[in-house]
């Protein structure tokens, strides 16, 4: 039975080192491609500026904001955007900082998640939750915070979720709505007392979705020959499948960051009631 | 309407901020950080940056809060069974 169980392991390890390396190799392989960009296409009129002093000139002039002013380039029609009509945008989040966060500095939010996740290993690493003698000298929770912790945590756990799949429309974002999920499971841990969640399935849960934020941008290098480019149609801004890649992203971060804070007060509480 | 209000909130965060100094108990001295990172959160929202305010709001005062009195109740553990 063991052996049995080791050797679905090694398979299943080599299978994900495989993947892991065919797409390393993939991305490599494309890499040359990526001086074809041509960021004239991508990228709208305005982020086209030849200078500052250009930039400044025409703040000055008050052309910056006007119909009429000379276009640098002309092959660029001048749309107005309007919420809920326009199509196929640069990006079409709702959110201008979803979209500067996420989209086009995609690589530093990939860098904060990291200093979060080495900052939760760190904690995990001096306190590791193990639960010891747990003495019920104190008086136990009473059956109304038990309950209402309960339903509490139903209405906090659907809005952490709101807060992060409406990331690109409406103020919010996977690191809000995480910690929102994981003071909810504060709040469980409040209402009964030995309450402890299932600590592996956090684990998994976490690396999984840290997993999806690396994978999610190796697809937009193999696909859009970039880093964690926008690999998906924008859509029309102000709908829900709207900004590409963008509420994918935020989901992963989202359950990221929530499983995250959740083993971090799982570990300091349970350490906290031994003895 | 929205100048008084943020007055009350900046006079609220200083006082907040000068028990969390001062105060010689522990506990008020976390719960007035709380406090600190609540009207800094509605500070954010005033100033337009609501993303801002709800991080602020969910961690400054809701999480961090916490998990400053668990370390706090467990700190305290020590000491007293250090001092027996």
């Amino acid at each position: 039975m063991m052996n049995d169980v080791t050797i679905v392991k090694k398979i299943f390890a080599i299978f994900v080192v495989g993947i892991l390396m065919i797409g390393f190799f993939m991305a490599f392989t494309q890499m040359p491609k990526a001086n074809a960009v041509n960021v004239n296409d991508t990228v709208s009129r305005f982020y086209v500026m030849k200078d500052v002093d250009q930039a400044t000139q025409m703040l000055d002039k008050g052309t910056y904001f006007n119909k009429n002013m000379v276009p640098l380039r002309n092959d660029v029609p001048y749309t107005p955007i309007t919420f809920g009509k326009s199509a196929n945008l640069e990006d079409g989040a709702a959110n201008v900082v979803t979209s500067i966060v996420v989209d086009y500095r995609g690589f530093d939010t990939l860098g904060e998640v990291t200093v979060l996740f080495l900052a939760a290993s760190g904690v995990m690493l001096v306190l590791h939750g193990e639960k010891r003698k747990v003495q019920k000298k104190k008086t136990p929770p009473s059956e109304i915070m038990y309950v209402g912790t309960r339903i509490a945590f139903a209405v906090i756990f659907l809005f952490g979720i709101y807060v992060f799949i409406h990331g690109h429309l409406t103020p919010g974002g996977g690191f809000p709505g995480g910690a929102i999920i994981a003071s909810g499971i504060l709040g469980l841990f409040l209402g009964k007392q030995g309450y402890s969640p299932n600590k592996a399935g956090l684990t998994i849960f976490e690396s999984l979705s840290g997993m999806a934020y690396v994978i999610i941008g190796i697809i937009g290098l193999v696909a859009e020959h970039s880093f964690l480019a926008n690999f998906l149609p924008t859509g029309t801004i102000g709908d829900l499948f709207s900004a590409g890649f963008i509420a994918l992203i935020y989901i992963a971060i989202g359950m990221k960051v929530g499983s995250e804070l959740s083993a971090v007060t799982n570990a300091m509480i349970t350490d906290t009631e031994e003895d | 309407m929205i100048t008084l209000f943020s007055t009350l909130l900046v006079i609220l965060i200083i006082a907040g901020g000068f028990v969390a100094v001062f105060s010689k108990k522990l506990l008020s001295s976390v719960i007035s950080m709380g406090l600190v990172s609540l009207g800094v959160s509605g500070l954010f929202f005033f100033l337009q940056a609501p993303d801002v305010a709800i991080t602020e709001a969910a961690i400054g005062a809701g999480l961090s809060t916490a998990i400053f009195i668990i370390a706090m109740k467990k700190i305290q553990k020590g000491e007293t069974s250090d001092d027996e």
